[in-house]
């Protein structure tokens, strides 16, 4: 009996009667399709979305339950991971669902996700064009490799998927986009104190070449971009799922409507809907007291005793919420640390940064003798923020409006 | 290559600046005509993503043009607008740009002349600092 045999034994055996009647299912049942459309081998999207999809507003009503009795009718589809400019944390959040990780087997050949599974690009290209189901792509692009990859998995995809803040938006890698490559490379490299490289090499810093001539031949790395792009800005994207990494519930949404899709032909949502989030601010479910005070001092977390129950915007500490999409169930500002943003904007704007400037300017009372201090006193208060365009754009600031530094270049 | 002419979006409270504005056109008061006025309930209306549009778009300088200190039709919307644009201006700097390109400015809508002085100023200002960096070629 193999492993996952056995543990899928295990599960069976601890759910009992309750699992005999049916294995998938979802909170509210999914309308089969006719019998000639039931999908077969790739499935295509599907025009027309049944209403129950269509809501970005809420969470999706398919969810996850259990796991599934064995393979789709029309047999597996198949799947794939991959990653561009991340850290790998979107990489292994699937395993973040637990025992449901057991679906996505029953569901798919993994075909493609190298931090699992066994697998080779060269594989990848013999693949026919749209054979696989559904790729998850995360991460930024922010080199050669990342774009072809991207490239070659939307040709290979029916659907992409950008996966996680840094596919979305940058990401954090997107800060990268305030230097330029050789900025980067020169303090990488050169200036860093603390890297090895560094302290053997001080003089003569050794600084990656993107070819080598080696004894045993040519050898080649990817080429470093000057600009950091989201997924959408090099392909096509068909669903997105926000979050640094998403967190369960999302990726529950995601999988419920893959398998209502696979196993019930149900429609998959309209092209380009946001997956597993809210429209609205992340403060709509943070379960936290807001008295809308006004703070004269910006604090960080461990400068104070956080009260467990009180807003955190309220208590000094910069909390993104106000500026972030829902959906994530607020994990963050409930364990005492304010949330970063990577829900991203909410559906109402496009700048997460700006949004989240207003609020925070707003946080600063009045002061009673406002109409007669000058400009400085402001800028006094202001400066509290510290580093407000990598605070407030954290995982946006590749798909702000400005994008990346500037340089002035003067009058003449 | 000809001379500069700088683009200046001029967001302006609909209860003072703009009526200055107004005002400065009945007088016959010479300016250049750089600028595009857009009419706002109130400074505080004006939403940093505005501004970074504005920006992202082209414009080489843009101006804000609010009520005087107590004198706010909405009571406090200018000091609102006061803090968001000193901490506007930061991201500006950060990102590269001159904070000099984003100023804030009390008009009242009985200072026709303070209004040509403040925007002739301005588009003196810009035209030393030159194009917006984000437009290609500049």
């Amino acid at each position: 009996m193999s492993f996952i045999a056995k543990i899928k034994d295990k599960l069976f055996k601890k759910v009992g009667d309750k699992m005999e009647e049916a294995a998938i299912m979802a909170d509210k049942p999914v309308e089969a399709a006719p019998a000639e459309a039931a999908p077969a081998g790739a499935p295509v999207i599907v025009d027309s979305p049944p209403p129950q999809l269509v809501s970005t507003s809420a969470v999706f009503p398919i969810e996850l339950k259990a796991i599934l009795p064995g393979a789709p009718p029309g047999g597996k589809i198949k799947f794939a991971h991959y990653w561009g400019a991340g850290c790998g944390g979107c990489d292994v959040s699937m395993l973040d669902i637990h025992e449901k990780i057991l679906t996505v087997n029953d569901m798919a050949d993994v075909v493609f996700w190298p931090i699992a599974v066994d697998g080779k690009v060269k594989d990848l290209e013999a693949l026919d064009d749209g054979e696989i189901t559904v790729t998850l792509f995360n991460g930024a692009v922010r080199n050669s490799e990342n774009e072809h990859m991207l490239k070659l998995l939307r040709q290979k995809s029916t659907i992409l998927v950008a996966y996680g803040a840094c596919a979305m938006w940058g990401g954090m890698p997107g800060l990268a986009n305030l230097h330029n490559t050789e900025e980067i490379k020169k303090y990488v490299y050169t200036q860093t104190p603390t890297m090895k490289a560094f302290q053997d090499t001080q003089d003569s810093p050794v600084i990656p070449q993107e070819v080598y001539q080696a004894p045993e031949g040519e050898l080649h790395i990817p080429t470093l971009y000057d600009t950091v792009l989201a997924a959408d800005d090099v392909v096509d994207i068909d669903y997105y799922v926000p979050g640094c990494p998403p967190q369960q519930t999302s990726i529950n949404v995601l999988l419920g409507a893959l398998v209502g899709h696979v196993y019930h032909g149900a429609a998959l949502p309209p092209k380009g809907t946001i997956i597993g989030a809210a429209e609205k601010s992340l403060c709509e479910e943070c379960p936290r007291k807001k008295e809308s005070r006004r703070i004269t001092k910006v604090v960080e977390p461990y400068e104070i005793d956080v009260d467990p129950d009180q807003c955190l915007m309220d208590q000094g500490i910069i909390c993104m919420g106000p500026a972030t999409r829902a959906g994530c169930g607020s994990p963050c500002t409930q364990a005492g640390q304010p949330c970063r943003g990577c829900y991203g904007p909410t559906g109402a704007v496009s700048e997460q940064g700006a949004s989240m400037l207003t609020a925070v300017a707003s946080l600063f009372p009045v002061l009673d003798n406002d109409a007669l201090i000058d400009e400085d006193e402001i800028i006094d208060i202001m400066s509290q923020v510290k580093d407000p365009l990598g605070y407030f754009y954290q995982f946006t600031l590749a798909k702000s409006l400005i994008k990346r530094a500037v340089k002035e270049k003067g009058g003449k | 290559m000809s001379e500069f002419d700088p683009k200046i979006i001029a967001f302006c409270c609909n209860w003072c600046s703009y009526a200055g504005a107004d005002g400065a056109g009945v007088a016959r008061l010479q300016m250049p005509t750089n600028f595009r006025i857009i009419r706002t309930m109130c400074s505080a209306r004006v939403d940093p993503e505005h501004i970074l549009r504005s920006l992202a778009k082209g414009a080489d300088g843009v101006i804000v043009l609010g009520c005087h200190p107590a004198d706010c039709h909405y009571i406090g919307g200018n000091y609102r607008a006061r803090r968001r644009m000193a901490l506007l201006r930061f991201v500006l700097e950060e990102y590269g740009f001159d904070p000099k390109r984003l100023k804030l400015e009390w008009v009242s809508a009985s200072e026709g002349e303070k209004f040509q002085k403040t925007m002739t100023e301005f588009i003196d200002d810009i035209k030393g600092l030159g194009p917006n960096p984000i437009k290609e070629g500049a």
